[in-house]
């Protein structure tokens, strides 16, 4: 059996060293907005606003008791957090089998329906806007969790019907036809074998379908009033069109951002165990 | 069982798997959408018509004239709109390539043996760029490339002693949004990539590695072909994601300065939700629509062989 | 002569009933049938809302009418409110922009204050007074074909805010009278060691419209539309005023052109530059040591003036009752809008932050003294131009294409002249598609 640890050819010493940088640098650049936002969120307005920017302030925790008690903010990472969730765990119950049957199952017209799932994610949502929010309002959905939950799967599914389709292609036909001649249903096969097998991709759905849920802006901006409010729609209120509290605003900006990262630093450990047992085969 | 038995029953099976998914997104999504697409072929400004309800709960009636094809000629014939279409062009064919490349970078990063914790983090890292909310990456994006408080032009005047401005002029202003929108989605190329790479059999990419050292050789022979499908659909969706790209371009800069980062979106925002023309609004968006679809089949077709 | 004495005793007695009667309106007895009623409106987060949010509890102690609120951002704002309207929606008090003053009325949208007060004759506060506010402000935000439909809320005026210190220094004990000084005595002897005279927001958007283009059309005697509403940037005089716009940039920091509100004000904060000419609600920022380093050396003056007078920027919202509302909600409302805008409460309005509209309010000696913004304020207030932007319905389309072209114009992407003419060329379609040209519309802005 292959061991993955102990591979042949990986190249002198001086490589590694190479590799270790280019993994730096991309961890910095990936980082530094980010924390340049999160030290932000600590300074005070004159601070932010000096001529040379300041790495080293008083800090303060002004910025989020504001958020907190003028805006809202819990709240609203609340209903974020139950849109998200509930958005993404329909998505990948309706869009696993889908993606199952696209990557095993031939019948006529299956490009196409493949190309209808993408499809749904390029019709902008300004004009469809209105309708939405017209249809929502005749059935009493207007500020409610269930009509982003739905919207959102308009999205979501294709994301997990794509990802996960290639995943499951790469899952070798034989464990499947083994399987048949045991007599496992095309189900049990799905459920029992074909899936564990595909966990790195429904992790990697998972996450995105998190994240799309969770920033989505225009369709929560003009369906939601106060009760569902979500949190992409408090952390915009601020844009008053008249002054810019940057610390506020940043502020806001890593509360909203730091329970997805958390969201992806859970699920993305799925990715690597998936990954070890793709190995051992 | 016979092959044919085998071959039936994944058939039928197949609808069970299929349907519930294609059930919900057509009863959430089509409706919307015929309407949209029934609205561009009505003179329809939101201000200037009557609502009377929805028909069946579901389809809404308005008493717009109509005007059929009238809204998609003024489109063809409205400089505005080719300009910011084929700015918006522009903008993806510097940024896609961009991500698609440096998501490949870091894809073979990741993949490549040693330094296990590093990749870890770096894994982690990857997600916070995606992480953020648009609106949000606007914000950090206007508060970074300020040209006197900016930390870019702080660090700029230390290397180069000079303050260029980001957002003001008309140029660099285009190269800021280009750089936010790759920053923010390098790390869905890379991580969709890195997911891509993992289901290149080891035994393969081992038995590649034994015949040659070359890096570039294996990737294009052995590594890049499992990598298509995911190439393929990260061109289809930042396509289609470019075209209705708004939040980040119209916090920074609102589409100025003049319309030097005027993208289509923000364009059909100003004509659906400033003008409330949602009837010229409906028509440009069918008419992306068609753009986008027709791009992703020629991505399909050259890029990826086999589905 | 008997008879006489009884006539004129009945009168007083009659007219004491009625002055009792009138005293005896209180808000509270007014209220009593609303008591429960939740009303919903949109507010901003600006330091007028903030100070009415403050002064909520107490109107909902008095009232039992609930207000709720929703913070929006502002470019979102009429977005939300057009779809709400247009959908019959719930909202029941409108709050209007002066520029969408227009259309919310033409479409029927919102309520005249006459009609509501011949439906609600109980709920009218005696103490209204229309007369007591500001005329130019009671006619740009609220008044739409002859017909009043709002009562001034978030008002503002565009101010001269500059450092004393700076313009001591290079010799001038007085702010500059007119644009001339300000460009050509002024801003050299303020231009230099990397500080500038003068910065002008000209961002693309609302601020590039409003606060940058339309600044230097009207005190040049300019318009942009002429008496048949047709756009006149062609004229000398408009031409006038915007190529001296363009003189400005000497004496302006580089990329001005992206300057939004907050560089601006930073830029005066920090003692960047020596003056800006912004909303008069900007006062609060900069007097603030948290915000701003210049706080001992801030003074205010009324903005310069052009050759054809002072005529400052003029800004604000309303709020209105929306004709959605059922009619219970309708009464509810106006009480707020009567209160929240009432000569009882302008006094803690302006101290908590707001600016009123009322000239009673500025009459107290106190409060003038403490905010130096006021006199300045008033006296902008006095001479200022209602349709210094057109308030009709197509006003969003034009702001737009101004501002494309606007910004164009500044940074050297087009010339004066030929970026005027873009603008001129488009607003006509417009207006022409509108009806304004075939009598379909009448003149109205």
């Amino acid at each position: 059996m292959a061991n993955a640890k102990s591979t042949p050819g990986s190249g002198p010493q001086g490589f590694s060293v190479g590799h270790f940088v280019l993994l730096l640098f991309v961890v910095v650049v990936c980082v530094f907005p980010f924390y340049w936002m999160v030290t932000t969120s600590f300074k005070e307005q004159s601070v932010i606003l000096s001529p040379t920017p300041q790495f080293f302030f008083q800090p303060t925790l002004g910025n989020y008791t504001t958020a907190f008690q003028k805006f809202d903010i819990g709240a609203s990472l609340v209903n974020s957090l139950i849109v998200a969730l509930s958005t993404t765990a329909i998505s990948l119950t309706l869009g696993a089998p889908a993606a199952y049957a696209i990557a095993r199952f031939e019948f006529k017209g299956k490009r196409d329906l493949w190309f209808w799932f993408i499809s749904n994610r390029m019709i902008s949502p300004i004009v469809v806007a209105l309708p939405f929010f017209l249809i929502a309002r005749q059935f009493h959905l207007l500020d409610t969790h269930l009509v982003l939950i739905l919207i959102y799967l308009t999205f979501n599914v294709p994301i997990v019907v794509w990802i996960c389709a290639d995943q499951f292609r790469n899952i070798p036909k034989e464990l499947d036809e083994a399987a048949t001649l045991e007599g496992y249903s095309s189900f049990a096969i799905f459920w029992r074998i074909a899936l564990p097998l595909a966990v790195p991709g429904i992790a990697v759905s998972a996450i995105f379908s998190f994240i799309f849920s969770w920033n989505e802006l225009l369709y929560a901006l003009v369906l939601t009033r106060t009760n569902a409010k979500t949190a992409p729609v408090v952390a915009t209120s601020f844009l008053s069109g008249y002054e810019l509290p940057w610390g506020q605003i940043m502020a806001t900006g890593t509360l909203v951002a730091l329970p997805v990262i958390i969201f992806s630093i859970i699920v993305s450990r799925q990715l690597v165990r998936g990954l070890t047992m793709g190995a051992i085969k | 069982m016979s092959a044919d038995k085998i071959r039936k029953t994944y058939s039928t099976g197949a609808f069970f798997f299929i349907a519930p998914a294609v059930v919900v997104l057509l009863a959430v999504g089509i409706f919307p959408l015929l309407f949209a697409v029934g609205v561009s072929f009505h003179q329809f400004l939101l201000p200037k018509v009557h609502w009377h309800g929805n028909f069946l709960g579901i389809w809404p009636i308005y008493d717009a004239p109509l005007c059929w094809f009238q809204n998609y000629i003024s489109i063809f014939q409205d400089d505005s709109f080719r300009d910011s279409l084929s700015r918006t062009f522009l903008f993806l064919m510097i940024c896609l390539p961009c991500e698609l490349v440096l998501g490949l970078v870091i894809a073979l990063l990741l993949h490549k043996q040693g330094n296990e914790l590093l990749k870890k983090i770096c894994r982690v890292a990857l997600v916070i760029p995606m992480a953020t909310t648009f609106a949000v990456v606007g914000l950090m994006g206007r508060l970074m490339f300020d040209a006197n408080y900016g930390i870019l032009n702080y660090l700029w005047s230390l290397l180069f002693h000079s303050r260029p401005n980001w957002l003001a002029d008309p140029n660099l202003a285009f190269l800021s949004i280009s750089i936010m929108e790759v920053w923010q989605w390098t790390p869905f190329c890379a991580l969709v990539l890195f997911s891509s790479l993992t289901m290149v059999p080891l035994e393969i990419e081992e038995a590649a590695k034994l015949e040659t050292a070359k890096w570039w050789q294996i990737l294009w022979r052995v590594q890049l072909p499992f990598m298509l499908p995911g190439i393929t659909a990260i061109l289809i969706l930042r396509t289609a994601d470019i075209l209705k790209l708004f939040d980040v371009v119209y916090i920074m800069t609102k589409g100025g300065p003049g319309s030097a980062t005027e993208l289509i979106s923000v364009f059909v925002q100003r004509v659906g939700f400033r003008a409330f023309d949602q009837g010229v609004a409906s028509a440009q968006a069918i008419v992306l629509l068609i753009i986008a679809t027709l791009l992703s089949r020629f991505y399909i077709k050259f890029v990826y062989k086999e589905i | 002569m008997k008879k006489l004495l009884c006539t004129f005793c009945a009168g007083v007695a009659f007219s004491c009933l009625g002055l009792s009667v009138a005293e005896a309106w209180s808000l509270e007895e007014a209220a009593k049938d609303y008591k429960g009623t939740e009303i919903k409106v949109i507010f901003l987060d600006r330091p007028g809302y903030r100070a009415t949010i403050k002064m909520l509890p107490e109107f909902e102690q008095k009232t039992g009418i609930k207000i709720s609120y929703e913070i929006v951002p502002y470019e979102s704002t009429r977005e939300k409110e057009v779809l709400d309207f247009s959908a019959q929606g719930d909202l029941s008090i409108a709050l209007v922009d002066l520029v969408w003053l227009g259309e919310f009325a033409e479409s029927g949208w919102i309520v005249p204050i006459d009609e509501l007060q011949k439906k609600f004759p109980n709920l009218t506060d005696p103490d209204l007074d229309l007369n007591d506010f500001f005329p130019l402000l009671l006619n740009a935000f609220g008044t739409w074909n002859n017909t009043v439909y709002g009562l001034p809320f978030d008002n503002y005026s565009g101010l001269l805010f500059y450092n004393k210190a700076m313009l001591k220094q290079a010799g001038f004990e007085k702010p500059p009278e007119t644009w001339d000084d300000l460009l050509n005595v002024y801003g050299p002897k303020l231009t230099k060691d990397g500080k500038y005279a003068y910065a002008l927001q000209s961002r693309r958007g609302e601020t590039q419209s409003c606060d940058s283009f339309m600044r230097f059309i009207w005190p040049w005697g300019g318009s942009l539309l002429d008496a048949k509403f047709k756009p006149n940037l062609m004229s000398a005089k408009d031409q006038e005023g915007l190529e001296f716009r363009q003189k400005l940039e000497k004496i302006m920091p580089p990329g001005i052109v992206d300057f939004d509100h907050n560089e601006a004000v930073n830029a005066l904060a920090q003692g960047q530059v020596a003056m800006i000419t912004e909303w008069s609600a900007f006062y609060s920022t900069l007097s603030d040591p948290k915000t701003s380093k210049i706080v001992n050396d801030l003074a205010v003056a009324p903005e310069p003036k052009g050759p054809a007078g002072r005529k400052p920027a003029l800004g604000g919202f309303s709020l209105a009752v929306t004709t959605q509302a059922d009619d219970k909600k309708k009464g509810a409302a106006w009480l707020f809008i009567e209160w929240v805008t009432s000569k009882a409460k302008a006094k803690e309005y302006v101290e908590n932050g707001g600016v009123s509209g009322r000239q009673s309010t500025y009459q107290d000696k106190d409060l003038v003294a403490k905010y130096p913004f006021v006199p300045p304020m008033v006296e902008s207030w006095q001479q200022g131009v209602p349709e210094f932007r057109p308030r009709f319905a197509e006003w969003p389309q034009l702001s737009e294409i101004i501002a494309e072209w606007g910004t164009k114009m500044m940074d050297g992407q087009s010339t004066v002249k030929q970026a005027s003419e873009e603008i001129d060329k488009r607003v006509e379609d417009v207006l022409k598609k509108a009806g304004y040209y075939d009598g379909k519309k009448p003149l109205a802005q």
